[in-house]
Order: structure tokens, then sequence, then C-alpha cells
């Protein structure tokens, strides 16, 4: 099901993916809209976030097996090493077969934009713990 | 009658051995990419004599030992490889119902997109890590996706109730194995189960028999009490789970493009975004 090769994976991208991310854009300042660009055989999000004091940018990728396999997305500006934060500053945002609704990657239900709100909730914890010491959210399970 | 099936693991060799045994089966379509490993031995017919050769191939000298008149075509790659999708979408057209016995779910959702667009019905078996019971589904034309069954049960069952939770001060240590091997025993359970419902896909209609008789269904069968998930072992739940109307995976996509106007719209689309 490859999303650029495939009619169904440009279906999905044209009427669920790209309406999504447009809407989120809409009447979004400038710098904080989603841009997207194709990378080989992946589509590559770029965006800013702030949750609190600070702006991060991110990237999000959608890889060929998208939406089967979950959405990557890596933070760009520089952080401290912490909880739930993977190889190359990507976030640990997924876990397969989670009881917490928000906590799992539903391809039947969620767009890429799922992936930027789970990014902006990630970094609203990530900037508590800076603070705290604490991770606000329990592992997911 | 003709069999699409996908997957000849521990699991799917005990389907495609029983369904080889029915006299109404006489092609089988099988797509199965791996090499047959120590680890399967426990697990699998095969002895250790035959690691490091192709399960599609062992599994066609299984049949062809126990069928002759059974043509048995494999096909050594891996159904969600987007450049093949033109062969597997013409074994989804050609055949009487699917089997799929895979267990990532990259494969089922490439399945299950096949057989929706060939309008076939289809089957499928999931066993619980650890062997405490599994999944058993038939899925019809028209009724739920995988997504949508994938989507509604997740919602009520934890398969790996006891992985410990990753270790977040050293990321790039080795994961542990999050998936607790089942035994033959359950595998070989949930399998026949499998069998017995794709079977009865290749029955006719039986007469006076209800319209909800062909429409597509979820068993649950449990094997282990496990405090918490089960109460009980060997207990069976049937589930008709509806198809939902906003399932992002089968629900109808506007018929707006097709072809090269398909790929017009999404380079239009990419340029509209490529701001920065």
């Amino acid at each position: 099901m490859g999303l650029l090769d495939t009619e169904f994976g440009k279906r999905r991208l044209l009427s669920v993916e790209v309406p999504a991310i447009e809407k989120y854009n809409e009447g979004r300042d400038a710098a904080f809209k989603v841009a997207l660009a194709r990378v080989g055989g992946t589509l590559l999000l770029t965006y800013l976030l702030k949750p609190c004091h600070n702006p991060y940018r991110l990237e999000t990728r959608l890889l060929s097996s998208y939406p089967t396999v979950p959405p990557e997305t890596r933070v760009l500006t520089p952080l401290k090493h912490c909880p739930h934060l993977l190889e190359g500053q990507t976030i640990c945002l997924w876990r397969q077969g989670s009881m917490r609704a928000s906590s799992r990657w539903d391809p039947a239900k969620f767009t890429c934009i799922f992936a930027i709100q789970a990014a902006w909730r990630w970094l609203a914890c990530y900037e508590i713990w800076h603070e705290t010491g604490e991770w606000p959210l329990p592992e997911a399970k | 009658m003709r069999i699409f099936q996908v997957g000849a693991g521990s699991g799917g060799i005990v389907v495609l051995d029983a369904l080889a045994r029915d006299p109404r089966v006489t092609h089988i379509d099988l797509i199965e990419p791996d090499v047959y490993s120590l680890h399967n031995v426990y697990r699998h017919l095969f002895p250790e004599s035959a690691v490091g050769r192709l399960k599609a191939d062992l599994a066609v000298g299984w049949i062809r030992e126990r069928r002759p008149d059974v043509t048995v075509d494999p096909f050594v790659a891996d159904i969600a490889d987007p450049l093949l999708q033109d062969r597997f979408e013409e074994m989804a057209d050609r055949c009487d119902a699917g089997v799929c016995a895979v267990d990532n779910e990259p494969a089922k959702f490439a399945f299950d997109s096949l057989m929706r667009n060939s309008g076939k019905p289809w089957t499928l078996g999931e066993v619980l890590s650890g062997g405490i019971g599994g999944w058993v589904h038939r899925f019809t034309p028209d009724g739920p996706c995988y997504g949508c069954v994938a989507s509604y049960l997740q919602r009520n069952v934890a398969e790996e109730p006891n992985r410990p939770p990753p270790d977040y001060s050293n990321p790039d240590a080795a994961i542990p194995e999050a998936r607790i091997p089942a035994s033959k025993a359950a595998i070989g359970a949930i399998a026949s189960l499998h069998a017995n419902l794709t079977l009865d896909l290749l029955a006719p209609p039986s007469p006076g028999g209800t319209e909800a008789e062909g429409l597509g269904f979820s068993i649950l069968f449990t094997l282990a009490r496990v405090p918490g998930v089960f109460d009980d072992a060997y207990r069976t739940f049937r589930f008709r789970i509806p198809k939902s109307e906003a399932c992002l995976i089968c629900s109808s996509l506007p018929p707006s493009a097709a072809g090269e106007d398909l790929d017009a719209a999404l380079d239009q689309a990419l340029a509209r975004l490529g701001h920065d």
C-alpha cells in the first residue's frame, strides 16, 4: 500500500490528509503552517509548534507504508536528553495495543494532523519535565 | 475452488494443510516471503533439516505429498510490496476466498485492501501473545474492513498485559522481546478454527439460511484464564462489528480523479502546500 505509488495511497492523501492539513493551516500564522514536501517515497511535513514558552521546529514523516504504519516525528530544535525521546530526537508517541486511545495509532481514525497534536502534547510534557524533572503523563499501558 | 492465502508460518501452515485436504479446493495461490529458521522448528510442521529453505517451497512440497491433484502456485514476496500489487490483484480477482495468516499490521491492511477491491470474502486468524487465546475474523465485501475491526477491538483487548515499560533512560539499548511466544497447541487451536471458518465460506448458502449468515463476524476464543483479561479458559465470544461510517480506510473516497488525473491533483496539492 505505497502512499505515493498506489491509487489507494494517492486517494487517501487527496481526500483525507491534504484537506486535513489545509484545514489546520487555515487562518494560522504563516510561521506555524504545515509545509508538505515529497522526499523519495515519503512525504515530509515541517512545522513549528509553541506549546508553552518556546517554539520548536519539527518534521513528521509519512512513510510509504503510511497510514498502516504510524508517522514518525522528530524535533529539529535541540532538546535536553529526556524520557520518551528516541534516537535522532524522534519522539516516542505510539505504543501498539495501548489501552489509552491517544497512545496508539489508529489508521482508521487518525490523520497526520493527529500526529502533530500528539507532538504538541509531547512538547508540553517536555517543558513541564524541564522545569520539574517529572514527566506529567503516565507510561502508556 | 481457488484459495488465495498469504502466510505459511506456524499458524498459516495449519490452515493451509486443512484447506488443501478439502476436496472442493483445487487451486491455491500462496504468498510467503520468509525462510524457515531454527526458531520456527518447535512450532511448525517441518523438521530441523528444513532450516534454510523457503517456507513457500516447504508448504508446496507438503501439499503435493498429500493432494497431488491440487495446483499450488507459490510466490515469494511481501504482500505489502507496492511494486507487486498488480500481480496480487490478479490473484485476488480469480480466487473464491482469501486467507490471511500473517502477524504484522501492514500485511493485514494490504490483504484487506486487495480483497475489498476484488469483492471477495476472506478470513483472518490472530493468536494473542502468550497463546492465551485468539481471534478469527470473517470479512465480506460489504462489511467492515480490517481497519474498522482493529479500531473497534483495540478499545477492549490487551494483547500484552505484562509487557515491561521501555527504558527511556537508555533509549538506544536493545529492546526486549515484547511478544510472548505461543505454544504450538495454542496456535493449532486458533488456526484450526480459522480453517473451519474459511471452509464455511466455500459452502453454498444453506437453504432457509438467514441473511445474517452471509455477513462478517469475529470470534474470540480464550485458551487460558488470565486475571484482568479472560475470566475463563475455553470460552467463545462472537461479535458482529459494524462497519464504521467514519473509517478512513474503507469509507468511500470522492471519485474525483483517476490515473494521471490523480497524479496531477497530487502534484498541485504538494505545490500548494510546499511553502516554508
